[in-house]
Parts: C-alpha cells; sequence; structure tokens
C-alpha cells in the first residue's frame, strides 16, 4: 500500500469534515443548539453542487459517461461550491425557523427527524438525485485539462486546505465578534441574554443557518474530490461522527474543531486494516461485515469515552474573563464567556445582585442582535448606559 | 371501502407494535429523565435473542420468555455502566452516550450475526376471511400480545408496590427519596422493565417485518420517538394513544399519499407535535 497517497486522501477527508465540525461548532459549540441532523445540510450541499455543474443532458459528455441523471446544468464548478453552501444555509434556515425555539432535548430530536425526510426525499426523488443508484460522473474541476491526473489528489489537497483556511477564518472573525459573543450569551444563559434584549430566537438561528452553510461548502468539497454522490453516503452516523470530531477537539474552539477530524479521520481510516490483523483476517473471511462493524464499534465506544472521561477536548475553548470590578459573585461563575473581554466599564452593578456575568452586560435598545454591531457600540462608547436604565423590563 | 378498512387493521397492528414500545421508552424517560437513543439497540437485542433461542431448540414463546429477561438483565447492567455515573453531568453527555452505545450495540450485533436479515422463526398462519375483508393473524397475534403486556405494565403499575415506587419516582424523585424509597433500586427495577418491554416490541416488530436485522431497531426508533412525544413524554398512557395515531398515520400514508415514504410519515408527524403541541395530547410528565 502506498503511504503517501493514502496520507493524502485522510487529510482531505479530515479538512472536509474539519468543515461540518466547524459548523456544528458554531451550532453546539458556541451558541449550544444541539443539532442531531448535521448529515442533512452536508447531503443538500452535495447534491447541490453535484446537479449544478454536470454536464447537461444530451451533451457530449453525458452520452460519452452513459449517465441516467435528468438536471444537470454544467455551471462551473466555483458556482456550484457557492450555491451548494447556500442551499445548505437555506435548508438549515427552513428547519430552524421551526424547531430552532424547541428547547434541547426536543431540538435534538426534531433535527434527527428533519434529517431523516430530507433523506427520505433525496432516496426517493429518483429523477432529481437517482435514489440509491447515485451519480457517478460528477465533474472534477481542471481534471485531466490543466492537471493530470496523477497529481490530482494533492492538488485538490491544496485547494481544498485553502478553502477551509479561508472559512476558518472567518468563522473564528465571526465568532470573536459581538456578535459570537451575542451566540456565547445564549449558549451559556438564554435567560439572561433575553433578558437584556438579545433576540435569542434570531441569533439561534443565524447561528444554525451558517453551520448549515458550513456543512454546504462541505458537501460540494467531498462530491468534486470523489466524483460520486449518492444517498447512502449521508446517514446519521455521518452526523455522530461529526459529533465526535468537535467533542474530541473541543466543543467552543474552531481549532478544536479541526484538530477533532484530523484525530477522528486517523482513528476511522487507520482501523480499515484491522482486517489484516492476522487474528481477525479468520474471523472476516466467516463474516464480511465483521471489520466495518468492528469500526463503527470503536466509533460508538470513543464517543462514549470522549464524553465521560474527556468532555472539555484537547484544545478546550479558552477561558473568557468576566469583566473587572463587578463583583465578588461576578467571578465564581463557569467560565463566564458570555460577558466577554472586560467591555463593561467598572462598577455599574455594584448596587445590584448580579448573579450571571451576562446581566452585567448593558441592555442594547434596538434589540436588532442580528448583526450584533449595534450592543458592541453601547458596551464600548457608553458604559455608563446602565446607570440611566439599569431596570428595563425584559422583553 | 374494503381497503381502508384492510388499511385500518394493519394501522392498528402496526400501533400496536410501536405502542409497547413507546411504553417501554415512556417509562425509563420518567424514572432518568433523558430520551434514550440506544433503546431500539434493546427491540434489536429482544428479537435476535429470540431467533438465537429457536436456533437452539426452544419453543418460540419461551425464547421470546429469555430474551426478555436477557435483554432486560442487560438494560440494568448497560446502565449501571454507562448511564449511572453520568447522571449528575447534564442531558448532553447522557444523550450522546446513548448514541455511542447505539452504534456500539447495533454493530456487535451485526460482529456476529451478519448484515444480512434472517427470517425470523413464526410458524405460517392462513388468513381469516371475514366477508370481503382479509384479516392476517399475524397483525391479530401483535395486537393481542401487546394489549396483554400494555395491560400487565398497568397492573404493575398501579398494584404493586415496585410499580407505585416507579410512579413515585417518575413524578418527584427527591420526594420519593425522602419517604424512604431507594431511588437506585427503582431506577434497576425500571431499567430492566423498559428493557424487557422494548425486547417483547422488538419481537413483534420482527414479527410484522417477517425477518430480523441489526438496523432494524435503530431505524425504528424515530417512529416510537414520534408516538412518545405525541402521547406527552414520560406518560405511558399518552405513549399508547399516541402510537395508536403514528401507526395509522404510517398505514395510511403509505397507502394513500405515497407509498415510498413509509416511516417519514412518522416523522412528519413527529416535527408536526414538536412544532404545536410540544407537550403531546395528554400531558406529558415534565
Amino acid at each position: 500500500m502506498a503511504l503517501l497517497p493514502f496520507l493524502v486522501g485522510l487529510l482531505t477527508l479530515a479538512l472536509i469534515y474539519g468543515l461540518l465540525a466547524l459548523g456544528l461548532n458554531l451550532q453546539y459549540g458556541v451558541t449550544g443548539l444541539l443539532n442531531f441532523g448535521h448529515v442533512a445540510f452536508f447531503a443538500v450541499g452535495a447534491f447541490t453542487s453535484a446537479l449544478l455543474t454536470l454536464p447537461p443532458r444530451g451533451s457530449a459528455a453525458y452520452l460519452q459517461a452513459d449517465a441516467h441523471y435528468q438536471i444537470g446544468l454544467g455551471w462551473p464548478v466555483p458556482v456550484g461550491f457557492l450555491l451548494a453552501g447556500v442551499a445548505g444555509g437555506l435548508v438549515a434556515l427552513l428547519i430552524g425557523a421551526t424547531s430552532v425555539r424547541l428547547s434541547s432535548h426536543y431540538l435534538a430530536i426534531a433535527t434527527f427527524a428533519m434529517a431523516e425526510i430530507v433523506r427520505s426525499v433525496l432516496t426517493n426523488a429518483d429523477w432529481l438525485t437517482r435514489g440509491e443508484f447515485g451519480i457517478s460522473n460528477v465533474p472534477q474541476p481542471l481534471k485531466d485539462t490543466v492537471i493530470p491526473a496523477g497529481v490530482y489528489p494533492y492538488a485538490y489537497l491544496a485547494a481544498t486546505a485553502v478553502v477551509v483556511a479561508v472559512l476558518l477564518a472567518l468563522t473564528v472573525r465571526l465568532t470573536e465578534s459581538p456578535y459570537g459573543r451575542a451566540l456565547r450569551a445564549v449558549r451559556d444563559d438564554e435567560v439572561a441574554a433575553r433578558s437584556l434584549g438579545k433576540q435569542t430566537p434570531a441569533l439561534k438561528l443565524g447561528a444554525f443557518a451558517v453551520g448549515g452553510a458550513l456543512a454546504g461548502f462541505a458537501g460540494s468539497l467531498w462530491t468534486h474530490s470523489l466524483g460520486v454522490v449518492h444517498v447512502g453516503q449521508f446517514v446519521p452516523i455521518v452526523t455522530f461522527q461529526v459529533w465526535l470530531a468537535v467533542l474530541m477537539g473541543g466543543s467552543g474552539n474552531a481549532y478544536g474543531a479541526l484538530l477533532g477530524s484530523l484525530a477522528l479521520m486517523a482513528i476511522t481510516q487507520g482501523t480499515r486494516f484491522l482486517g489484516d490483523v492476522p487474528l481477525l483476517s479468520g474471523l472476516t473471511r466467516r463474516n464480511p461485515s465483521f471489520v466495518p462493524s468492528l469500526r463503527f464499534v470503536l466509533i460508538g465506544l470513543l464517543l462514549i469515552g470522549v464524553v465521560r472521561f474527556f468532555p472539555r477536548g484537547i484544545l478546550p475553548e479558552r477561558p473568557r474573563r468576566p469583566p473587572r470590578n463587578v463583583g465578588r459573585r461576578g467571578s465564581e461563575n463557569r467560565l463566564g464567556s458570555a460577558a466577554d473581554a472586560g467591555a463593561v466599564g467598572g462598577g455599574v452593578s455594584d448596587d445590584r445582585p448580579s448573579d450571571r456575568p451576562a446581566s452585567d452586560r448593558p441592555p442594547s435598545d434596538d434589540g436588532t442582535s442580528d448583526d450584533g454591531r449595534s450592543s458592541e457600540a453601547d458596551a464600548s462608547a457608553d458604559p455608563g448606559a446602565l446607570d440611566s436604565s439599569p431596570d428595563r423590563e425584559p422583553r | 371501502m374494503t381497503a381502508f378498512l384492510q388499511t385500518l387493521v394493519f394501522g392498528v397492528a402496526t400501533g400496536a407494535v410501536i405502542s409497547l414500545s413507546a411504553v417501554g421508552l415512556s417509562l425509563s424517560y420518567g424514572v432518568t429523565r433523558f430520551i434514550n437513543f440506544s433503546y431500539g439497540e434493546f427491540l434489536t437485542l429482544g428479537a435476535y435473542f429470540t431467533v438465537l433461542g429457536v436456533a437452539l431448540g426452544l419453543s418460540l414463546p419461551l425464547a421470546v420468555v429469555l430474551a426478555m429477561v436477557g435483554v432486560g438483565v442487560a438494560g440494568v447492567v448497560l446502565a449501571r455502566i454507562f448511564f449511572d455515573p453520568l447522571m449528575d453531568r447534564g442531558f448532553l453527555a447522557l444523550l450522546v452516550t446513548s448514541v455511542g452505545l447505539a452504534f456500539v450495540l447495533q454493530n456487535v450485533v451485526r460482529m456476529f450475526a451478519g448484515s444480512n436479515p434472517i427470517r425470523f422463526p413464526l410458524p405460517l398462519m392462513r388468513p381469516w376471511h371475514v366477508g370481503a375483508l382479509f384479516v392476517p393473524k399475524v397483525p391479530v397475534l401483535v395486537v393481542v400480545v401487546a394489549l396483554l403486556a400494555m395491560v400487565g405494565v398497568h397492573l404493575l403499575l398501579t398494584l404493586t408496590r415496585v410499580g407505585k415506587m416507579m410512579r413515585a419516582t417518575s413524578d418527584n424523585p427527591s420526594l420519593a427519596r425522602a419517604s424512604g424509597i431507594s431511588t437506585a433500586r427503582v431506577l434497576a427495577a425500571t431499567w430492566f422493565l423498559s428493557s424487557a418491554i422494548g425486547a417483547l416490541g422488538g419481537v413483534l416488530l420482527a414479527m410484522t417485518q417477517i425477518a430480523v436485522q441489526p438496523v432494524m431497531g435503530w431505524s425504528f426508533l424515530l417512529v416510537v420517538f414520534a408516538a412518545v412525544l405525541l402521547g406527552g413524554i414520560g406518560n405511558p398512557y399518552g405513549a399508547m394513544l399516541g402510537s395508536l395515531v403514528v401507526g395509522l398515520g404510517i398505514e395510511l400514508g403509505t397507502t394513500y399519499v405515497s407509498p415510498d415514504y413509509g416511516h417519514a410519515f412518522a416523522f412528519l408527524i413527529l416535527v408536526l407535535v414538536l412544532l404545536l403541541r410540544p407537550r403531546g395530547i395528554l400531558r406529558g410528565a415534565f
């Protein structure tokens, strides 16, 4: 077995899963949303990108590949990639709009069920997806024309790395912005965030949609790297593998999500060779699904073990300082991440009991937390604003 | 009209299978307060243990009883190992652990029994003809067994000491503890009961599906969730009602809307319930 191609494949896969994990990290790690249906956005992105870029029906390439799909627009791959993200985001918006208000347990089940509905629709919409057969001639950009097939995996890895790096930078920028702070406030104490005028449903929906868009991008990268797309790839275990990556890497930390994906891929791809272990090969001959099953058992055990013994992950979220001078009780809170960066000026709340760091943030008047910029302006420009309206009614 | 009645018969049978499993899941939720994603695997295990028992030469009813006991004990042991240490760690830990456990159990079954479906060893039974209606015996048998089991659960919950202790713990754990109920023992009893019921549910599921396969429980799980949530979570009686609705919904949807979607109708019901009436038809225990 050639080691180098294997490593290149592993890294590409790790980056694609890293993108998925980045999306889930934004939803769960930062905002606290239990999304158990992440694979749906991945699937939608993959199919969108594939269908948009496939050579049109009846074209020479279509005939040459002896293909049978109905829709193919023959658009350039970058357009397919962008629209895959849009599609993933839109589906997330649709699913989120109906279910993001549900409390945690219910959100988990609702998203899980929605993902199964999406899979069911994709399986049965033969005209669109060719159902169980899948579509096997998804274009691979520039292959054979510009880049020879021999070095193609390396080029694809490089391109994927660039794309993921850009999206990582944007995501980190987003989560470190006041908007990201508002998202963490929702995670840490939704009631407090709401009572400070944050539109928590809109914040949650936003995080859900952006996470879905990231998964959509991942779907596009995935389908063009394989040149194949079919519904059987998008089963619930994909969702939970991404969960494993996020939890292993350290939830709440974008770099952790990437690192977790790398670890995940090292484990899942590394265990492909279990069949070659002398002791196991006898069992494999009797039951061909023995080794694949053993790998899933390992994933399950890993999920259990990480949650139980390693809940903070490899790269835990950076502890965020509570604002200074907010009274003794403020510093006793866990992590205190809702109130970041000490933007709030001194002593504004000494005169009233404060149980939560989030409650030390000034209330924002406009409630348009969608861009979050207004609350930043409040916090930095006018720390005394609290004194003028300390007891605003929660909405 | 005949076709409609026919659909109703199958709907009731599907509802009965869901119902029994939903009662089991609901019982365990009532005491443990988290939604167990590995519950489907108890169904799978129950069906496979039964197949194993029959293959070893036992009669079918005896194999079913032994499978129920075996899965019940397995449920207690697995809960002791995997869930009890996490009880104070919040429900995300429990939820993710239960998903992990589901993968482990499902694939352990696959490792030893293979992925291919195995025929469930049910003797061939000729259908009855009632007028123009054709009533197969298997669904009737399924409904009867499910009803008997649920009556049994009802009597257990209302008449026996352990049943009363379970209900007390479900209503108010700290009050139950304060009045001298050993919560640990109630927890173990609940795990045993809910897993054993799940095993019987798995047997009934295998009877309606004719074959057993490793994913049967996992893919049935959302249907059970739908019924449980529809009935009001943690409320076994609501679960029975919710299951009937979901069972009829699946069969009517398959017959009159599109045969391809099957369980997707249950998921649709599930999503609608979550959106419109998250506390279920009968209010659940919260």
